[in-house]
């Protein structure tokens, strides 16, 4: 069955819209049908947090709350959802939410422009979290700027939900809104609005005969850079299939040596699953984007994207990944490092989507990634540096060594890793080869970082590899 | 007894919190549209510096959803925003002097639509050579004005005769406000061509001459108000080419308007702040203290004077920030370039001044191997003697020794200073630094006649008071604390005062919401009309009751005492209304003392001046630049603070704006005057995880103002975000330690990461 309407929840209610315009964000939609002025528009690129707004969805039964940028989210991907804007956290007496009390409490507001976004933020990082710690916080708010506070006041506010019972409203009324959320029919959707038309199949094979059809429509899943097109600019999509609504493809599976997930896996849940296996795989996923960013975003994405500056990649390029491609008729596996083509191109052929991306677990490895940036959250990449070595009796046996933000793609670093090869395992080896930077790599001057700072930085961060895998510690500030 | 604790002096939430929080604060763009409104978007040049040779809107006006195209041909009188001075057209005919500058307006059916449509502009150019860099200008001598020269003593001589001399130059950078809310305006049309402005600005008065000038048109036909902003922080207080559009628009259509600017096109149209370069020669002693310094100040105003002149004037008027410097001279150059007009930026060039004499007393103590905060010591002005400033006024409310010894108990800074210097001797790649500056920064306009405020108070009969004033909330609580002092001046709970949105037509005349003094000014304007109700209503009580003591009545409690005899306010009022007495008052105030002559730059610019210090500590990564602010301890003089937790809320606020202009905040031109850094993702503000780990700060507890400012209290709105220096200084004392304080650092502000990186490669001599 196909739906040419989307269902969501809103106040309790199930609201339909036939045929959404699929390039509207969910913003504009909440602000010019709906008429709630509350979220805010700061940035049209999912870059401030004032536009945030919080999702529930069903997942076994479970009610998940996750904190989204409505300024980049399309509005056909509000279906099946739960919709909560900051208008609707008081409860039925009008009384504060225990979110909006603490904001109140601690002066979290001055000019207050920021606050609606914050508040929801908050709402999220409550309604997912029992005991606050600092860490918690720092993750929650990542994506919400404010230019008034300093932030000291919010953060006072958020660590004084710490051990909070939840009681609020969406709690009381769970079951009724689980109950709702069932009711709204689990159909493929298809939308044609005025010849712009969006996708939502929810199986694979359904996915394929839409590709066949239309090769050339976007595929979107988190949407955090093709919904850019639109808010920045102004293009129109003509079509978009949404591949989140097939089950199939939201996985992370673990075999005895290999970590496989799913294209529609958002980083936020991978950053949780990896930091077992690779920590700084974590820290560098810490500072992928924002939460808001992160909680839709996915690694597929990363990749198919293919930018200079996007953060897995130069890790997923150490690990060896693989990345596993959907044909209309078959398979495909790619050694990550043959993958990209050139300047945010990619092997990716018309009618292809990426099924998965597969990372080989090897312990014997030692692996090390460093993000710099000019910002600790949410900040473009100026070099991420990421290395994985095997010594054996103090010999360098393999080296794969692999930057982002040096050239026109994520790249290994060839000169250096041959270099490396069955070298000592020793400051004199790393202080010599570092050198060979320029060979590797020809950076560019731009607004984010100069190419003699670029240089310099990936010389130290392999340095810094060196120094902390010797040292047995780890030499960072953060 | 409710009130028994004075409402003024009692930290109450801001008075929009609750509405904050939950949605329900309006902001401009938020105001439902009345029918028919139309929505704008601006066409802007491609181009730094060109000829404008055609331009073609054919397209344009043949885009889906387009009602109206407006050009400088549709403007019917004055075709500039220039508050002061001409030099910002709204639509420039023959050429272009900024990348960015607007060309051409749409209306359409839609925001969406607008956008769309301008893009489909063809514009021909013919190149003109851009000049971007102060460098070039000051090259090619293209200044705004002469340059201005101030000299106190004879400086060169001082410096002659020194022990010690030292040379050097410096730089500190521009800043986006990155206000949350950005630039937006709902224009309205009414009878008789008159027209409602609703506009996010911090300057309602200017706004409604400017577009009355532009339309031909009366200053009584246009009327601008303003419930509060989300932000301004100086980059509303000119600016004024949105709401110009926008009327424009409206004019032309008849049609209400609403312009809201995508971010990226505000960051790329409007000015941001003034970057600032430094050459010096200062002489000095043995202890570091300063004998002799001359200066020169050149700064990048952009394309037009804009508000630059009172800016670069504010710089020369805190080079000496707590300094007493007894033989100086400063050259000023006023740069014009090919980018957007620098503007208003809290700080408003005071803080450029400070931080060029900050860099010098730092490069001072470095070179005589001196901790720096004993050398600025032993320079900060006198009690009763060095306390008389470059420009002649004596300083009479000094309280910089004061919080200086109390910081640095507060802050145990020697203890951690030495114990930072083991620190680094055992840790190779993390290094740490610490820091502690001072701040002085006067307070008035520096403009005197703008230092005048006026006010509206009504009682109504149900004893509620309503009242207006020229000040605009942008988040600073000026709403909150005025409504403060009204309730405190009635007796009344802080809930019976509602303050409602900023009108030219209640109020006229006013000045901006700027130079920290909205409270100042506007609060005593306030309860300038207030004591006019009260003689009135004591006049009342006493002939109607008997009243003959000379007694002064107590409002309190809800109640007015005449000594023993007690009137409840709300009966009172209602008695009053029935026997025909006034309920209702305007008020006005202008800042008494103040003087200044701007050709001989001496007088009394400054009712008073705010003080302050902050001790910050820093780790450093030698290998990639990047640092993390540790800890900062901070004693502000708020003087009697009105509302403790809203000056908390300036002074926090303020140090992590100023950390942001001093680190991580780069505005990035390209040699062709295209602004390169013009959203979230390329141009970053603090965040979260920037807020210092450790952030003790004290409202100054023996504060109170010499002067009769409202309830003796100090402002703090700008003068908090000079504390943030301590940053920079914290940062440049840990690369420093890289050579184990051997060599001074070459640094310049922003310290990005970058430029971390480098300065501490050029220690180490290993220059790529």
């Amino acid at each position: 069955m196909v739906s040419n309407t989307i269902q969501f929840l809103f106040k309790n209610k199930i609201y339909k819209v036939k045929n959404p315009d699929p390039n509207e964000t969910i913003l504009n939609y909440v602000r010019d049908d709906l008429k709630k002025t509350g979220t805010k528009e700061g940035c049209a690129e999912g870059g401030c947090g004032a536009c945030t707004i919080v999702l529930g969805e069903l997942n076994k039964n479970k009610l998940i709350y996750k904190a989204i940028n409505a300024c980049i989210s399309f509005l056909p991907t509000l279906n099946g959802k739960q919709l909560i804007l900051v208008e609707d956290l008081t409860d039925e007496n009008n009384k504060l939410h225990p979110v909006q009390d603490a904001m109140v409490k601690f002066h979290g507001s001055q000019c207050g422009f920021c606050t609606p976004g914050f508040t929801m933020s908050l709402f999220s990082m409550y309604k997912n979290y029992t005991s606050i710690t600092n860490e918690i916080v720092d993750e929650a708010l990542s994506g919400n700027l404010c230019r008034c506070t300093g932030y000291r006041p919010i953060i006072d506010a958020a660590k004084s939900l710490n051990n909070k019972k939840d009681q609020d409203k969406f709690k009381k009324n769970e079951n009724k809104i689980i109950n709702l959320l069932k009711k709204i029919k689990n159909t493929d959707v298809e939308i044609n609005n005025r010849g712009k038309m969006y996708f939502a199949p929810k199986t694979i094979a359904n996915l394929k005969k839409i590709l066949k059809k239309y090769p050339n429509a976007k595929i979107l899943s988190g949407g955090t850079d093709l919904s850019l097109e639109v808010t920045k600019l102004r293009k129109q999509l003509k079509t978009i299939i949404s591949i989140n609504y097939i089950k199939k493809l939201n996985f992370i599976k673990k075999s005895k040596n290999t970590i496989e997930i799913g294209a529609t896996t958002s980083l936020f849940d991978f950053q949780n699953f990896i930091k077992e296996y690779f920590v700084d795989f974590y820290d560098v996923l810490k500072r992928y984007g924002s939460l808001q960013i992160r909680n839709v975003g996915t690694i597929a994405g990363n990749i198919a994207t293919a930018s200079p500056i996007g953060d897995t990649l130069p890790i997923l390029l150490t690990l060896d990944a693989k990345v596993l491609v959907q044909g209309i008729n078959k398979k495909k596996i790619f050694p990550l490092n043959e993958f990209f083509i050139s300047y945010r191109k990619t092997k990716l052929k018309k009618g292809e989507f990426i099924y998965s991306i597969k990372i080989p677990i090897n312990k014997e490895n030692i692996f090390k990634a460093y993000k710099i940036s000019k910002r600790f959250d949410d900040d473009i990449s100026s070099v991420c540096g990421s290395f994985s070595f095997l010594i054996k009796k103090n010999k360098i046996t393999k080296a794969v060594i692999a930057y982002g933000g040096m050239s026109e793609i994520p790249k290994r670093a060839m000169a250096i890793e041959k270099k490396l090869k069955n070298s000592d395992f020793s400051e004199n080896t790393f202080s010599e080869v570092v050198n060979l930077i320029n060979k590797d790599f020809s950076p560019i001057d731009d607004m984010r970082a100069s190419r003699n700072y670029r240089l310099s930085v990936a010389k130290n961060l392999l340095l810094k590899a060196f120094h902390e895998i010797n040292n047995k510690k780890i030499i960072r500030i953060n | 007894m409710r009130n028994e604790k004075l409402i003024k002096e009692q930290s109450i939430p801001h008075d929009s919190a609750t509405k904050h929080v939950s949605g329900f604060a309006n902001y401009t763009d938020d105001i439902s549209e009345p029918l028919n409104t139309l929505h704008g978007a601006i066409g802007w040049s491609k181009k730094a510096h060109a000829k404008i040779k055609k331009i073609d809107l054919k397209d344009v006006k043949k885009s889906e959803g387009v009602i109206s195209v407006i050009t400088y041909n549709d403007i019917p009188g004055r075709n500039d925003v220039g508050p002061v001075f001409d030099g910002d057209p709204i639509f420039p005919k023959t050429k272009v002097e900024y990348f960015g500058q607007p060309l051409f307006a749409v209306a359409a059916t839609s925001t969406e639509l607008a956008r769309k449509a301008v893009l489909k502009a063809k514009v021909t150019y013919q190149d003109l050579t851009p000049i971007v860099t102060i460098e070039e200008a000051l090259k090619k001598n293209n200044l705004l004005f002469d340059p201005r020269i101030i000299k106190k003593g004879d400086p060169q001589n001082k410096i002659n005769k020194s022990k010690n001399k030292l040379k050097g130059s410096f730089n500190t950078g521009s800043q986006e406000h990155f206000y949350l809310e950005g630039q937006v305006c709902l224009v309205v049309p009414k009878e008789d061509n008159n027209l409602l402005v609703y506009s996010s600005t911090q300057h309602p008065s200017e706004t409604q001459q400017i577009i009355a000038k532009m339309l031909k048109q009366k200053s009584n036909s246009i009327t601008v108000m303003v419930r509060r902003i989300g932000g301004g922080f100086g980059g509303k207080e000119t600016n004024f080419m949105t709401s110009a559009i926008c009327a424009m628009l409206s004019h032309k259509t008849k049609h209400p308007i609403k312009l809201r600017l995508d971010r990226d096109d505000d960051i790329i149209i409007t000015g941001k702040r003034h970057d600032f370069y430094s050459e010096y020669e200062v002489g000095f002693n043995n202890d570091g203290k300063i004998n002799g310094l001359k200066i020169k100040l050149a700064s990048r105003c952009g394309m037009s004077p804009d508000l630059s002149y009172a800016i670069n004037e504010r710089a020369l008027l805190h080079i000496d920030n707590a300094y007493y410097l007894s033989d100086l001279e400063v050259k000023n150059y006023l740069c014009k370039t090919n980018t957007s007009s620098s503007t208003a930026f809290r700080g408003f060039g005071g803080n450029q001044g400070m931080m060029a004499i900050e860099n010098i007393i730092d490069n001072v103590a470095r070179f005589l191997k001196k901790d720096p905060s004993d050398v600025r010591k032993i320079n900060f002005y006198g009690q009763n003697k060095r306390n008389i400033t470059h420009y002649g006024m004596k300083i009479n409310d000094n309280v910089i020794q004061d919080i200086f010894k109390s910081l640095l108990i507060k802050s145990n800074y020697k203890k951690r200073y030495k114990k930072i210097r083991n620190f680094n001797l055992k840790n190779k790649f993390k290094k740490k630094g610490i820091a502690l500056t001072p701040v002085k920064f006067g307070i008035s306009f520096t403009t005197i006649h703008l230092n005048q405020a006026g006010a509206l108070v009504h009682i109504y009969t149900d004893g509620s008071i309503h009242l207006n004033h020229g000040g605009i909330e942008m988040g600073q609580g000026t709403h909150t604390k005025i409504a403060q002092l009204v309730a405190n001046s009635f007796g009344l709970p802080f809930e019976k005062v509602q303050i409602s949105s900023t009108n030219t037509s209640k109020v006229p005349n006013t000045s901006a919401s700027a130079a920290s003094s909205t409270t100042d000014l506007n609060g005593a304007a306030t309860l300038n009309a207030a004591l006019k109700i009260k003689l009135n209503l004591n006049n009342f009580i006493k002939k109607k009751y008997n009243i003959f003591s000379k007694i002064e009545p107590i409002y309190k409690n809800e109640n007015i005492y005449f000594g023993n005899r007690s009137f409840n306010f709300k009966k009172i009022i209602q008695e009053a209304y029935l026997n025909r007495i006034s309920l209702f008052s305007s008020g006005f105030y202008s800042t008494p003392k103040i003087n200044f002559d701007k050709k001989k730059f001496k007088g009394r610019p400054f009712y008073y001046f705010c003080y302050g210090a902050a001790v910050t500590e820093v780790t450093i990564d030698t290998l990639t630049g990047e640092n993390i602010v540790d800890r900062v301890d901070i004693v502000h003089d708020a003087g009697n603070a009105i509302n403790p937790a809203l000056e908390l809320g300036q002074i926090e606020g303020g140090f992590v704006q100023g950390q942001g202009w001093l680190t991580m905040e780069e505005v990035v031109w390209d040699k062709y005057g295209k602004l390169k850094t013009f959203s979230p993702s390329t141009y970053k503000i603090p965040a979260i995880s920037d807020t210092p780990k450790e952030f003790n700060v004290e409202i100054f507890k023996k504060g109170s103002n010499v002067e009769n400012v409202v309830n003796k209290q100090k402002t703090t709105g700008e003068p908090p975000l000079m504390l943030a220096m301590s940053v920079f200084f914290a940062i440049k004392d840990a690369i420093a330690s890289v050579s184990n304080y051997e060599k001074t650092p070459e640094l310049d502000a922003p310290a990005t990461p970058e430029k971390i990186l480098l300065s501490v490669n050029k220690i180490k001599n290993l220059i790529l």
